[in-house]
């Protein structure tokens, strides 16, 4: 324990180029982080498949999207938690009521309940999931209004 | 412009600000996940056909290249798997192809000849296939541009019917 004497030299680092590099890091990982990714269960692992498009970020952000999450066990993930085959259809019809109500609501269009909705449904597909239970998913969806689709794979050879 | 500090000017503590900025930091550093390669393959999908039907969903005027019935325009396609949910045999037309690469080279001479008119897929896939697989299939699909593509199930007659 040493106080200092008076007239002694005190030797203070200059911390404002430090708390400049730190905001910017901050800004950067803000900007990059993307909350919406939450939806997209990292337990899926999806299959490789070469010409799969790249997603459009303008779309991504114009349309709304239904994410189907199915493990490999063909069960579905929804919010984190595994649905089984009847509850996940009861799920899809709930959402597509959501759906409808949200653009009743917002757009002051009334799309019945034989209409095509606009929504994408977003399937993705564990490489390991039979076919049997994601295509009753994809009956589910159809049957609820559900048109438009987008299969999920993994760019790359 | 002085830059000498008077000595009663008040001094702004930065230490704090530091500290939270490192810990906001960390919380930023930690919760990054790179977005994944991620791709995709869009369709329309129209409601399910009976799975032993050929008729593929009507096509709207604005798609619709010709005027014959949909079910002509429309290039069955059938994948049967083994046991183990592998691609067991392909039959595309009346065809049967061994593997994807020649699933390949048999789509693109259908497609290139012009005195047939398909201009769409119904894949009956059975139903043990893996996800994988199928994803593979439509891969032959789109790499060939034949992107109008609808799904039925392999119904139980259909796969008593596999070799």
């Amino acid at each position: 324990m040493s106080a200092s004497m008076p007239g002694e030299l005190k030797a203070e680092p200059n911390l404002t180029p430090l708390l400049d590099i730190v905001f910017q890091l901050i800004t950067f990982f803000m900007l990059v982080i993307n909350f919406s990714q939450d939806e997209y269960d990292v337990r899926i692992k999806l299959p490789v498949a070469g010409s799969a498009r790249p997603i459009d970020d303008a779309d991504l952000a114009a349309q709304e999207r239904l994410v189907l999450n199915i493990d490999s066990r063909g069960k579905l993930l929804f919010n984190g938690k595994e649905l089984t085959l009847t509850q996940a259809i009861e799920r899809i019809k709930f959402e597509a009521q959501l759906y409808r109500l949200n653009i009743k609501t917002l757009r002051g269009k009334k799309v019945d309940p034989g209409e095509d909705l606009p929504t994408r449904v977003v399937i993705r597909g564990d490489r390991d999931t039979e076919f049997a239970p994601i295509y009753s998913l994809i009956s589910a969806c159809q049957a609820s209004g559900f048109r438009k689709f987008d299969l999920k794979a993994m760019t790359g050879s | 412009m002085s830059k000498k500090l008077r000595p009663s000017e008040p001094e702004i503590p930065i230490t704090p600000m530091l500290d939270m900025a490192f810990q906001l930091l960390t919380f930023f550093i930690l919760t990054y996940r790179p977005a994944p390669t991620e791709g995709q393959f869009s369709m329309n999908l129209l409601p399910a056909q009976p799975a032993t039907s050929m008729e593929a969903p009507a096509p709207t005027e604005a798609n619709a290249p010709s005027d014959l019935p949909a079910g002509l325009r429309t290039l069955p396609t059938t994948l049967r798997a083994t046991a183990d949910g592998a691609i067991a045999a392909i039959t595309i037309g009346d065809n049967q192809v061994s593997g994807l690469d020649e699933l390949s080279k048999s789509l693109a001479e259908i497609l290139a000849d012009p005195t047939l008119p398909f201009d769409q897929a119904l894949i009956k896939v059975d139903p043990r296939l893996k996800y994988a697989d199928l994803i593979r299939v439509v891969d032959v699909f789109a790499r060939n541009k034949l992107t109008k593509i609808s799904f039925a199930e392999l119904g139980a007659d259909d796969m008593g019917a596999a070799p």
